[in-house]
């Protein structure tokens, strides 16, 4: 008898606990996390992680009736277009997700979207380029600038304050290099400055002297370090400096500053350009960013760049949408995303672009010129990407 | 006047990279000599040497030069170590050798990974500041790699002219089985060759710690560098692998003068191309 109360009590605990235990939602994040990009990749998930273990200790993300315990699973892609697609087939048809929120470097985008488009599997990335956004992308998103929002407002704001007239135009040789370059070089063309270098090389290259050894005797009153990786930029800066450059330098893809002059070292990181609000711990940087680039330092031990705070949003806003949706049918979900304003710890983020893209699927926020002035940032200017003056 | 300048500022880029390759080679084509494998984790002992670079100076704070002798003698007992335990058993099948070294690749690279995570590290300059003079610059730490490498280049050539173990090793690559019945213990030779094969990689790799970063993926570069120096040189020459990187370094600092790096790097493969259809043993016949 009491062997069957023992066993009773002990079904009605366990049928107790099944009905109280959250739903699992998977997210999948893909990106570099090792080779010389590894830095964007490794932010971009614990970016999604901070977020996802913070719905979680709040009690789960409750859609409609259900409520869902968030799990990401992060990938690495090794910034090589065959191995994300490969990553993005094991998500989709192994992990059954629904959602892949983080990404960059652009080819790899564009063969991750062969696998999440006819699926229809939400994607949300950081990586560059006009192309990953458009009509025939109906579940891509980018939650961050691209060179089509930053590079034309940048250039012209220095060539107003900087008064620069002749360029050289550095980047890495593979899709969002290409990209990046194109923009860089129209919006050049567009404020009649002139070209006196657009180069290209190979995501390994580590020694620049050769190159630089050409270019600077060209004398240029400015040079943009692109695309590059954050370990390429400090390695780009060393080596200006050391053959003797003193003249203005900018990254316009700079958005893990701390990177670049980690490997730079300060001197010759000073006096760096970013339009990326890079400035993570400025006085304008919002409070909700300084907290969560405190928390992140306390979990990893490493400074946070600005792709840790894009990642984190983009889940956050991605959420807000299905609450708004009242399900995770990504159908439905695109819906409440495109075109509409979120409340986020950037400040209101607006999903537009239409103007330039077709579609409202690009996340828009005004741009920070930072600016490494000695071993500190510092906010110099401000700029509006042409899709949010429209909005 | 002006182009002279460019053509001496890009001899030096030339020179200091030239001599690094040449010591990556060295290591490479020492290995084939003996054993008669293609060490592909090559690369890899280049990377622990900067990862070694990055502990013990960076974070441990042991003056650079010592940290230099340390690595290279730990990273050649641990060389001579992994060929007795690993490479040796597989003597006989060459092509086990080569699959053992692409697993060797890949457990260093992940257990690096493991150990001190994939971003990227710095390495602080044991000789800061720049030299200027005659329109030409060279960064102090970029001299002293030169002249590290030419030093050990140097203590390389004497130690297989004319020490003992030195002697045994050019047997040993000239005849395995003639050294072998004259009394020369063959199999220590092979580790020797292996262990110090790895060790100029590993210096190698702590020599160029301060000057580009270092991250767990760094070993592929200097491997391919190294293979075409070896395949331009010739396949277990020394002397062959110090002409080929020095070609190399050479082509690679005057060819952007001209062309696209793309460009150049298409001129570097093309000239493998070239050279083995017109002289297959390379520069220097083994």
């Amino acid at each position: 008898m009491h062997a069957f109360i023992l066993i009773a009590a002990l079904l009605c605990a366990t049928t107790w606990t099944a009905a109280a235990a959250n739903e699992t939602l998977k997210i999948g994040v893909i990106g570099p996390m090792s080779g010389p990009a590894a830095q964007w990749g490794v932010e971009i998930a614990r970016g999604a992680e901070m977020k996802a273990e913070e719905i979680n200790a709040a009690g789960g993300l409750k859609i409609g009736n259900a409520t869902y315990d968030i799990r990401t699973i992060p990938y690495d892609h090794k910034a090589n277009a065959a191995e994300a697609t490969t990553v993005a087939n094991r998500l989709v048809f192994q992990d059954k997700v629904s959602y892949i929120v983080g990404n960059s470097i652009g080819a790899t985008t564009t063969a991750a979207q062969t696998i999440t488009e006819p699926n229809k599997v939400l994607f949300l990335f950081v990586s560059w380029g006009k192309q990953s956004l458009g009509p025939q992308y109906p579940y891509s998103f980018r939650e961050t600038f691209s060179d089509v929002e930053v590079v034309e407002p940048f250039y012209r704001w220095l060539k107003e304050q900087k008064k620069i007239n002749t360029v050289a135009l550095l980047d890495v040789n593979d899709q969002s290099g290409k990209t990046t370059g194109a923009s860089m070089v129209e919006a050049a063309k567009a404020l009649e400055l002139k070209i006196l270098a657009d180069e290209y090389f190979d995501r390994a290259l580590t020694d620049f002297y050769p190159l630089f050894n050409r270019i600077l005797a060209m004398k240029p009153d400015y040079v943009d370090l692109g695309s590059v990786p954050p370990g390429t930029a400090g390695l780009l800066l060393k080596q200006l400096h050391e053959m003797g450059y003193a003249g203005t330098k900018g990254w316009v893809s700079g958005a893990i500053l701390e990177g670049a002059i980690k490997i730079a070292g300060p001197e010759a990181a000073d006096g760096l350009l970013a339009p990326w609000s890079a400035n993570l711990e400025g006085a304008n940087t919002p409070p909700a960013v300084k907290e969560i680039v405190a928390k992140y330092q306390k979990k990893y031990g490493e400074p946070a760049g600005n792709y840790v705070v894009d990642n984190y949003v983009a889940l956050d806003i991605v959420t807000q949408a299905m609450k708004a949706a009242g399900t995770t049918d990504t159908e439905k979900v695109v819906g409440h995303l495109a075109g509409k304003k979120f409340d986020s710890a950037w400040g209101p983020v607006v999903v537009g672009g239409k103007g330039t893209y077709g579609v409202d699927h690009q996340f828009l926020r005004p741009i920070t010129i930072t600016q490494y002035q000695n071993g500190k940032m510092v906010d110099v200017g401000s700029a509006m990407p042409r899709d949010l003056m429209a909005k | 006047m002006f182009e002279a300048t460019l053509a001496f500022q890009a001899l030096i880029n030339g020179a200091s990279v030239a001599l690094v390759y040449i010591l990556v080679a060295l290591g490479l084509t020492l290995i084939f000599s003996i054993m008669g494998i293609i060490n592909f984790a090559h690369g890899e002992f280049y990377m622990l040497g900067g990862f070694a670079a990055y502990y013990l100076a960076q974070v441990a704070g042991m003056n650079y030069i010592a940290m230099l002798a340390v690595t290279f003698l730990a990273v050649c007992a641990f060389g001579f170590c992994l060929e007795r335990l690993l490479f040796e058993p597989l003597r006989a099948q060459p092509l086990s050798g080569f699959i053992a070294s692409l697993g060797l690749l890949l457990v260093l690279q992940a257990g690096v990974s493991i150990l001190f995570g994939v971003t990227d590290k710095r390495v602080d300059s044991p000789f800061p500041g720049i030299l200027h003079g005659y329109g030409l610059v060279i960064s102090r730490e970029r001299l002293f790699v030169m002249m590290a490498s030419a030093v050990l280049i140097a203590l390389l050539y004497c130690f297989l002219r004319w020490s003992k173990q030195g002697l045994a090793l050019r047997a040993a690559a000239q005849e395995w089985e003639a050294a072998a019945v004259l009394g020369i213990n063959v199999n220590r030779i092979s580790g020797l060759a292996f262990g110090m094969g790895c060790a100029l990689a590993a210096a190698a790799g702590a020599l160029l710690a301060p000057v580009f970063y270092v991250t767990p993926t760094m070993g592929a570069q200097p491997l391919v560098k190294a293979f075409i120096i070896v395949i331009i040189g010739g396949m277990g020459s020394l002397p062959g692998a110090v002409a080929g990187g020095a070609f190399l370094g050479l082509l690679e600092s005057i060819g952007p003068m001209f062309f696209s790096p793309a460009t150049v790097d298409l001129l570097g493969f093309g000239a493998i191309v070239v050279l083995l259809l017109v002289r297959p043993t390379g520069l220097v016949k083994s």
